[in-house]
């Protein structure tokens, strides 16, 4: 697949026309840098800075839901519609579980919330990890070798039964979000600050996305998750468990998308029942963008496509920012078809 | 003989219907008539439009019969998945219009949910009075209209014929009463405006901008979000910070997320920088989500008058309070419910009446509808114009301060 997709670009690429095409796109894309390049340089740096932080945090909280889709298509090429929900419900969750860790707004502050929110962080990925596992048990399991619309259709079937149980649970409101983090601004030099909030928000999600990489890197269980989305049967005949492997796919990708659900209510300090499905779009995107089944691609394509949404906002008009997003993702589609990071799916 | 058969069949039940009349101020009642009411009672929206729901039905539980006809309340819920759905006020009224019992409604609550029903019950047609609604063009003909709404107070009215009457003042007051009271009495200089780009959001945002332009102000920056879900503010903020605004003007409900934006302000804006909007953010959802910032540096028109500052309310105020005790009970439009319901009510009355003491036609009712005034109301006294507008609406600016929405300035205008 990956081959064909290479010679494919590289006949397409050798052509007259496409290279006129590939001019006038690296054109535009030089417009549109030094446009964008100027507006920065007269912001200033503090705004930019600033722009930038915004930016990054919201990446950071896409690129972490992105991972879950991207490892799912990765390894059995479904687009789990479910995703962004699992994502809200570990904001739900974590919101119902506080009290059990004693996190009360403006009872609790500074290094004695280091602990309660680790806990609190354990028990709601591990919760939206078994529910995942259990969507995939229940919803595509036993779709696995039906046509590939079946589970799709499932699968957005299950993301209208998640948002249905927690509206029926809290309610269609908009739900308020304890606040933990400081509001406070860190110098980073030159009189420039960046909100202490977004810092944290990226450290934690950089945190958890190095880890993953390390994981599918480096473990057993991480070889034969590779070796699942490479090529399922021959995993198999090589002795590995392929429905352990692709719970555990399922299993990480939605403990990540829990700890998104925590980071997105501590960042915004509101959840909403149906919160999940933009950001299951913006994630889906975003691992598209990096590239669909290519970890550090999906995690590149989130904060890009925040950091975009950021300087949209920032520098032009915020009515033009989904057009943008979607103009840049489709410029990069039509010039690296495979993505920016290129994809990894399953060899047919 | 067959003609004469007919006449003297016609005399009796002429002369049945006549003792029926008479005998209406007495036990047996002559019927029953329905109200009906269109308004957003569950989800987002519920947290204003459950309170004038429930004005609106204890303004019938009191009044319990018109000239022999015994009321009933029927309340629907255009919300859907949470908040006002236009398609489904629109298929509410379809219902209340299959109901013949039904003479009238009250509601919608939502300027867009107006949209859809005016034509509908235009064509019908059936008399609908709004607490709540304020976006001017649903009766009044600006060149604007069309492009900014989507519709004329003529394109509403297939018929030709009005049918829709409201007590709350227009967008042309909401957005300019908040935009005076921002340049006089707060004496604000630089303020970023956004809107919610729903016809009533981008109506007072709009009108706002206008009047504090005019006051001399400046906008420093001006933005529509889409709204559809829920939106990042963060670098729209930082940049209207950095444009030097010294405040925020919310053209928004909180079902559009209207104080998200204020709660994302943190760190960007000080808790006491100043943040405005209309009645659609003068709620107790708004204080929820506005978090760590919601302080008395918030202030929120309402399109109705202040009922506690009317001494000849109290009474029945206190009676409503007795039913409903908890304080979510009771909202900005709470007692705009209960008048719109009495107006109604009084109307039905007349066109008994004018029917002779029989079950009134529903244009029976627009008739008399259009004929309210001086109608002692809690509120206010209102009389209706042609166009359905109130004549001397009134308005109030509210601030938030020790816990809830305190009235602070009262205004008056004539039309």
């Amino acid at each position: 697949m990956a081959a064909m997709v290479q010679r494919l670009r590289a006949s397409v690429i050798s052509t007259p026309t496409a290279s006129l095409i590939n001019l006038v796109g690296l054109a535009i894309v030089a417009v549109a840098l030094v446009a964008t390049a100027q507006r920065v340089y007269q912001g200033g740096a503090t705004y930019f800075f600033q722009t930038l932080g915004f930016g990054l945090a919201q990446g950071a909280i896409f690129a972490l839901v992105a991972l879950g889709y991207t490892m799912v298509y990765g390894i059995i090429e479904l687009i789990n519609f479910a995703h962004g929900d699992v994502f809200t419900l570990g904001a739900f969750i974590s919101l119902a579980l506080m009290p059990v860790f004693g996190l009360n707004e403006g009872r609790i502050s500074g290094a004695a919330l280091i602990l309660p929110l680790l806990g609190l962080f354990v028990v709601t990925m591990l919760i939206c990890a078994l529910v995942n596992v259990g969507i995939e048990r229940v919803a595509y399991r036993p779709l696995r070798h039906a046509p590939r619309l079946a589970p799709l259709i499932t699968a957005i079937g299950m993301s209208a039964l998640l948002e249905g149980v927690m509206n029926v649970w809290r309610g269609p409101f908009n739900l308020h979000y304890p606040d933990f983090l400081p509001s406070t601004q860190i110098p980073i030099g030159g009189g420039v600050t960046i909100a202490a909030k977004a810092v944290m928000v990226i450290v934690v999600a950089v945190v958890l996305m190095v880890s993953l990489t390390l994981f599918v890197n480096r473990s057993k269980l991480g070889k034969a998750m590779r070796a699942t989305a490479q090529d399922r049967d021959a995993a198999q005949l090589m002795g590995i468990d392929i429905n352990r492997t692709i719970s555990a796919t399922f299993f990480i990708g939605a403990a990540l998308a829990g700890a998104a659900g925590i980071i997105y209510g501590l960042y915004y300090n509101s959840v909403q029942a149906f919160d999940g499905f933009q950001y299951g779009l913006y994630a889906f995107t975003a691992a598209v963008f990096g590239g669909i089944g290519n970890i550090p691609g999906a995690a590149l394509g989130g904060i890009l496509i925040g950091v975009i949404y950021s300087i949209s906002d920032g520098y032009f008009t915020v009515s033009w920012t989904q057009v943008l997003v979607f103009a840049i993702l489709i410029f990069v589609l039509v010039f690296r078809p495979t993505g920016l990071l290129g994809m990894r799916v399953p060899e047919k | 003989m067959v003609r004469a058969r007919g006449l003297a069949v016609l005399i009796v039940a002429a002369f049945v219907a006549f003792a029926c009349g008479n005998a209406g101020g007495g036990t047996s009642s002559k019927g029953t008539i329905d109200i009906g009411s269109d308004l957003p009672t569950s989800g987002a929206d519920a947290s204003s439009g459950l309170p004038t729901q429930y004005g609106a039905a204890f303004a019938v539980s009191q009044a319990g019969t018109v000239k022999g006809f015994t009321l009933k309340f029927v309340p629907y819920d255009d919300a859907v998945n949470g908040k006002h759905d236009p398609t489904k006020g629109a298929q509410n009224l379809q219902q209340m219009l299959s109901d013949s019992k039904l003479l009238g409604m009250v509601g919608p609550f939502n300027s867009g949910v107006a949209a859809a029903e005016i034509p509908v019950a235009n064509q019908a047609p059936l008399a609908l009075i709004s607490p709540s609604n304020t976006n001017e063009c649903l009766t009044l003909a600006f060149d604007y209209c069309q492009k900014y709404a989507g519709y004329t107070a003529a394109s509403l009215r297939p018929t030709g014929k009005n049918n829709y009457f409201r007590v709350a003042a227009n967008d042309t007051f909401q957005g300019p009463a908040m935009a005076d009271f921002a340049a006089d009495t707060l004496g604000l200089k630089t303020i970023a405006v956004f809107d919610d780009q729903e016809p009533f959001g981008l109506g007072v945002a709009n009108n706002f901008a206008k009047e504090f332009t005019k006051k001399g102000g400046t906008v420093v920056a001006r933005q529509g979000f889409d709204t559809s879900s829920k939106p990042d503010f963060h670098a729209w903020l930082n940049k209207a910070k950095a444009a030097g605004a010294q405040g925020i003007y919310a053209g928004a409900t909180s079902a559009s997320y209207g104080c998200i934006a204020r709660s994302q302000s943190q760190g960007i804006f000080d808790a006491n920088s100043y943040y405005l909007g209309p009645d659609g953010i003068g709620d107790g959802q708004c204080i929820k989500d506005s978090g760590a910032m919601a302080s008395d540096h918030m202030y929120a028109t309402q399109g109705v008058a202040d009922a506690n500052s009317n001494t000849s309310a109290a009474a029945t105020i206190a009676a409503y309070k007795k039913a409903h005790p908890s304080p979510d009970d009771t909202g900005a439009y709470t007692f705009a419910g209960y008048d719109c319901a009495a107006i109604l009510i009084d109307a039905i009355g007349r066109a008994i009446d004018a029917n002779g003491g029989n079950m009134p036609t529903r244009q029976q009712v627009i008739d008399q509808m259009a004929k309210t005034s001086n109608f002692a109301g809690l509120t206010g006294t209102y009389t209706l114009n042609d166009k359905g507008d109130p004549t001397t609406p009134a308005l109030q600016v509210q601030q938030y301060k020790g816990g809830a929405w305190t009235t602070v300035k009262n205004i008056a205008v004539t039309v």
